[in-house]
């Protein structure tokens, strides 16, 4: 054996008789020497100082042709121009995973004639480059990325996602004011209020009240913009809305702590009014942090589906767009192919994963005539199907456009902070208003009467109403993510404790999602190793469930022959001239063995030369946990309905087994979708558990969308909480921890209106002292965010 | 102490720190915060060479912005 080296480009290690030496440089294969040589023409063999000992994967060499990216549908699609006539686009580069990496590609991109910028992204390997069209080519950017190692696929920095950060960047840019000028405001109300109670030369306080002026300007007009924007749009749509009460509050504050300030009479409220903003604009970005759009998942959906088909056309296989096909084409389709388009086979058979369409994880057996549905996967067939829907009316297009449809309009429940605020601002408003008219009448002093009213406004401080929610959520979030729970939006805490209902998948939320022995008899004593042997032969996940069960250390693997998979029935071989089988019945039946089935449970036969000597029961189990977990969320007042595109036979025994009372069996996707808005035709709300691709759109119906952490990727994407140990233990946690996070909200609103009622009326008798102001709203503030924390008693770990 | 020592004082120091905010505002513009990872890495990267190829693409922006700018479709 020769001694290992690494490979001068891709830092691998290989022995030396396999390496290509060139030049005194070794490298492990022709990808790896093109572009280290590549980089030393173009003078960036700086990358290999920069990547240090960083091992890097090889080049592929086969990509698809690229001038494709230079079609004007692509251009289209993909390419934005902006404003100085540039061209842009954003592509994920795969293959970055160092520094280095993205210094190499910026580097190399930013080299080209007529790139004029390049910004990767390391976390997410996201790059969006700016070139000038009419000197290079995007397929010309796109060699160069390959050239050096890496590849890049194009997305849709769709305008959402675009929009999100951009509105994120937004709130960082309005808090910084906010934050720095709250800060420093602090510091001079110590001196103010210091002065308040020892006594003040009014000269110095001037001097303050100028200085306080000019901090809270900015804060007002720049970082409370968007609540004067909020206030704008609420008088267009004739609402009143938080927004409101705080840009009147604040303005009207400010105006009157100006007059106050030129007038040297009495307090001013400067810092009243940055200390709202600020407070409101923190609880407003806390809960735009947390949203999630819809585009992106639906990226995510586009990405799973094949955009190219191959299809025989005169005797020869042409790759098609998907769009471009026609009804009648026939499609090629290889084993682990996905199916793009629903058609009827005319060649060749083979078993199919329609786990997408019906959650359950067997293979169904295909031969000519059959129908072939898109969106499912050829496990080991290779076939060739003729195309009975084009693309746009083919099963998964429609799933497709069904998610689209049930994802846009997703019932959005108003919170209960923001229904309250309407009337609590409203009712603020007029009372102002009434106290300004009862005071002139009373007293025929209008500015008086003016700054009383006034200070009702400034007392009936929101800060308390608003942070009410954004607190509670938080720390519910935090409890749950300790538990595994992630709810990827803090307003579904408080849609998910006002749901009433809680709809079940079967096959891999209840159930653990795979067969499992129950039962074994065994006729004679056999060797092991003969059974163990041909169940290594078999995918199927029977033969694999009684491989697991049977397995230990002293099975050894024997050379079988002549294996033979025959559909649906089980698998034979041969061995020492004897015959091996085992597969359910009707395989024994036409061996000519004598059994019959009698279970309801899933069999397995083992024979070998003629004689029956094992037999094995098998059976989908639920998760250890479900029947307590099932019990104790019924505990809570809460309806649970298992929904299943398995039989009603197997259904029937899970739910029994977990102690379910209403299922519904034999369902298409689209069926479940369709059940779940029945029920909120009802006035249900309605939290969906599911894992599969088949429960997609059951999840994008409800108003609460749970996913199992080990479910498909798609399901995970479209719901609104993942359970992330995948412990059904958890769904429980997350109804009783929403329900408590909700109880907490509503407690944390009724302490700010208790407060607001006990000020108000102080306010309006024109009793309000600065120290009262102030102390009410710390203390408001401060009750709020306290009881938050309770939330967390009784969560100890 | 006269009150103008306190105004010239309170007005240093928020000018100051205004500077500090507004370079911090524009940081975050320029999107030197979008990406953690790189921002930390950044100071690895900080050589002559950098400070060159960052000209140097400025130079190249401006040039094909001329050339763009100068181009009249017939």
């Amino acid at each position: 054996m020769s001694k290992k080296i690494k490979c001068d480009h891709c830092h691998l290690e290989f022995s030396e008789d396999v390496m290509i030496e060139d030049d005194g440089h070794y490298f492990c294969c022709n990808g790896c020497q093109g572009v280290y040589h590549l980089l030393s023409e173009q003078g960036l063999d700086g990358f290999y100082k920069k990547l240090g000992d960083e091992k890097l994967a090889p080049p592929s060499q086969q990509y698809e042709d690229s001038a494709n990216f230079n079609s004007p549908a692509f251009y289209e699609r993909y390419v934005k121009e902006n404003k100085d006539g540039f061209s842009e686009v954003s592509l994920i580069i795969e293959g970055i995973h160092c520094a280095a990496c993205v210094w190499l590609n910026e580097k190399a991109l930013t080299n080209m004639d007529g790139v004029i910028a390049t910004n990767i992204n390391y976390t997410n390997n996201k790059a969006k480059i700016i070139w000038d069209d009419s000197t290079v080519k995007l397929s010309e950017i796109i060699d160069m990325i390959r050239a050096i190692g890496y590849n890049a696929y194009p997305y849709d920095a769709s305008l959402q996602e675009e929009k999100a950060n951009k509105e994120r960047k937004d709130y960082y840019l309005r808090i910084a004011v906010a934050v720095f000028a709250t800060m420093n405001m602090m510091t001079i109300m110590v001196a103010q209020y210091a002065g308040y109670f020892t006594g003040i030369t009014d000269d110095v306080k001037h001097i303050l009240n100028i200085g306080e002026w000019v901090l809270s300007t900015p804060v007002l007009f720049y970082s409370g913009w968007p609540f004067f924007r909020g206030m704008y749009y609420g008088i267009k749509t004739k609402t009143v809305n938080m927004d409101t009460l705080v840009a009147t509050g604040s303005f009207l504050t400010y105006l009157y702590s100006i007059y106050i300030t030129l007038t040297r009479s009495g307090e001013a409220y400067f810092d009243s009014v940055t200390m709202i903003v600020t407070f409101v604009l923190v609880g407003k970005f806390l809960e735009a942090l947390s949203k999630k759009s819809v585009a992106d998942t639906l990226d995510i959906m586009n990405k799973h589906l094949p955009s190219d088909v191959k299809i025989v056309e005169d005797e020869k296989i042409v790759t098609k767009n998907v769009n471009d096909v026609k009804v009648d084409d026939i499609v090629v389709v290889g084993a682990g192919d996905r199916v793009a388009l629903d058609g009827e086979v005319v060649d060749g058979s083979g078993t199919f994963d329609e786990s997408s369409l019906t959650g359950e994880s067997e293979p169904i057996f295909k031969q000519k005539g059959d129908a072939i549905v898109s969106g499912t996967v050829s496990i080991d067939a290779d076939i060739k199907y003729r195309v009975t829907r084009d693309y746009a009316h083919s099963t998964i297009s429609n799933i497709v456009s069904l998610l689209e449809n049930a994802m846009n309009n997703k019932p959005r429940i108003q919170q209960l902070a923001n229904r309250l605020s309407e009337y609590f601002s409203t009712v603020i408003l007029l009372l102002s208003l009434f106290t300004f008219i009862g005071w002139y009448f009373y007293s025929h002093n209008f500015e008086q009467s003016f700054m009383i009213a006034i200070s009702v406004i400034v007392i009936a401080c929101p800060c308390a109403l608003a942070l009410a929610t954004p607190v509670a959520t938080l720390v519910g979030l935090s409890i749950a993510s300790k538990r595994g729970i992630l709810f990827k939006e803090a307003a579904l805490l408080e849609t998910m404790a006002d749901a009433d209902v809680l709809v079940l998948d079967k096959t891999g939320t209840i159930t653990q999602g795979r067969p499992k022995v129950v039962e074994q008899k065994r006729y004679e004593d056999f060797d092991m190793s003969l059974l163990y042997s041909l169940l290594l032969n078999s995918k199927h996940p029977i033969a694999k469930a009684v491989a697991n069960e049977i397995y230990d250390e002293s099975l050894s693997c024997y050379e079988l022959e002549s294996l033979q998979n025959v559909p649906s029935q089980g698998i034979t071989a041969m061995y020492k001239g004897k015959m091996l089988a085992g597969g359910n019945a009707k395989l024994m039946q036409t061996i000519g063995l004598d059994v019959t089935s009698e279970s309801e449970y899933s069999e397995f036969y083992f024979a070998y030369d003629g004689k029956l000597l094992a037999k094995f029961e098998l059976f989908d189990l639920p998760r250890e946990d479900a029947k307590e977990t099932i019990a104790a969320i019924k505990k809570l007042g809460v309806r649970i309905i298992m929904l299943t595109g398995d039989h009603e036979r197997s259904a029937k025994k899970v739910a029994d087994m977990v102690g379910i009372e209403e299922f519904v069996a034999e369902l298409t996707p689209q069926d479940k979708a369709a059940y779940i808005e029945k029920l909120q035709k009802e006035k249900h709300r309605v939290v969906m558990a599911g894992d599969g691709v088949n429960d997609i759109l059951a999840l994008a119906q409800s108003d609460i969308a749970i996913a199992m952490g080990n479910g498909s990727d798609i399901a995970i994407e479209v719901s609104d909480v993942v359970l992330l140990n995948d412990k059904f233990a958890a769904l429980y946690d997350s109804f009783k921890i929403s329900r408590r996070t909700f109880l907490m909200i509503k407690e944390n609103l009724v302490l700010s209106l208790v407060y607001n009622a006990i000020t108000i009326p102080l306010a309006m008798a024109g009793y309000v002292i600065p120290l009262i102001a102030a102390i009410s709203m710390s203390i408001s503030s401060l009750l709020v965010v306290g009881n938050s924390m309770r939330i967390k008693l009784g969560y100890k770990d | 102490m006269d009150s103008w020592v306190i105004g010239m004082m309170l007005g240093v120091s928020v000018f100051l720190g205004s500077i500090a905010v507004v370079a911090l505002m524009w940081a975050i513009k320029k999107g030197q915060f979008d990406d953690k990872e790189k921002f930390l890495n950044s100071a690895l990267f900080d050589d002559v060479d950098e400070l060159n190829d960052a000209a140097r693409l400025e130079k190249k922006r401006e040039e094909l912005k001329k050339k763009k700018e100068n181009y009249r479709p017939e």
